[in-house]
């Protein structure tokens, strides 16, 4: 058996980049599909192929790393490298939700009464569950920094329990935001604050979901010893996201909530 | 009444730690032998049989609905 003179991992060939890369056109071309002919079929294949694609890439992932030992210290600083590009890119992708909110917020038009919030619109009350989600995602924030070093000194059971608490309270904030928009005053059809107001709070939403989820396939990691003390970068990279989500949060209820009122 | 309370207390208690003890064993060891072994398999198809059928689901959902995409609907597109 040959054996690599180098610290580098050469991935083994591999069907994913493929099937993700058709999922994606599947689900882009069925949305166009959806809004002309009225057919749901085409985009929900590709949302199944996708589901199976990152199921399977990353299980590859695991494999590769705390099964086959590929993760040197190299291969793991270009993987930290890609976390950090990644969540800067999603930066990038609010930043441009944020300027779309000040731009119609700082200079209202007279067709919205020349003032923010506009003319007819009953903004929620930024003391009520928007200061309530607050406090949750930065109690979040404080759990899964008690995960991080329960990890590092390891204790298990500790590791585990706060990892479920920062889902739980995950949870509990989605939970909250959607009775919120049940519940809200106004709707994305409501002229300029309503597109800015759903689109920035309901991307959030989505990443909570997301980073939920990330944190989920942690626990369910850590319960199956996959962490060590010295080796946990999934674990960080899930961390990560989460804080970045947390401030992103932060930027929205200052922003949009508060001075937005 | 109440010592056999007790009793059913401490055999259930008993018998699901043992089991909950069995399920949280730790698998890695034997993980990395299977995914270390000499085989000449990908990662990708390196677990087994369900790997095996996993990977051809997802290929043969992928034909199909690329298949459906351009001979079914660039019809209707052209």
């Amino acid at each position: 058996m040959a054996h690599q003179a180098h610290a580098y991992h050469m991935v083994d060939p591999s069907p994913w980049p493929l099937t993700g890369a058709i999922a994606a056109l599947l689900m882009t071309s069925g949305l166009a599909i959806w809004f002309h002919f009225h057919s749901t079929t085409l985009m929900t294949l590709g949302l199944i192929l996708l589901l199976l694609t990152m199921y399977q890439w990353w299980r590859d992932i695991i494999r590769e790393g705390t099964f086959q030992g590929h993760h040197t210290p190299p291969v793991q600083k270009g993987l930290r490298y890609g976390m950090i590009l990644f969540i800067t890119s999603e930066v990038f992708f609010f930043l441009g939700f944020f300027w779309a909110f000040y731009h119609s917020s700082l200079a209202p038009t007279p067709e919205l009464g020349g003032c923010w919030p506009p003319t007819g619109i009953t903004p929620l009350d930024p003391f009520e569950v928007p200061l309530l989600n607050t406090a949750v995602l930065l109690a979040s924030g404080v759990t899964v920094t008690w995960a991080h070093h329960s990890i590092m000194e390891g204790e298990r059971k500790q590791a585990i329990q706060s990892l479920a608490l920062t889902i739980l309270l995950g949870l509990y904030f989605t939970a909250l935001q959607a009775m919120e928009y049940y519940e809200a005053p106004f709707t994305i059809a409501d002229g300029v604050y309503g597109s800015t107001f759903f689109v920035a709070t309901g991307f959030h939403g989505l990443h909570v979901i997301i980073g939920s989820t990330f944190l989920a396939v942690c626990l369910l990691r850590q319960i199956q010893y996959h962490f060590t003390s010295e080796h946990h970068f999934g674990f960080e990279a899930a961390a990560w996201y989460w804080h970045f989500v947390d401030v992103v949060w932060l930027f929205l209820y200052v922003s949009i909530y508060w001075w937005g009122s | 009444m109440f010592r056999h309370l007790r009793t059913l207390q401490q055999v259930s208690r008993r018998t699901l730690s043992s089991s909950a003890r069995a399920q949280l064993e730790n698998k890695v060891p034997h993980k990395q032998k299977l995914f270390q072994e000499d085989n000449g398999m990908p990662v990708h198809l390196k677990g087994g049989t369900t790997d095996a059928l996993l990977y051809r689901a997802t290929m043969a959902l992928t034909v199909f609905a690329l298949q459906s995409l351009l001979v079914t609907h660039i019809r209707e597109f052209s």
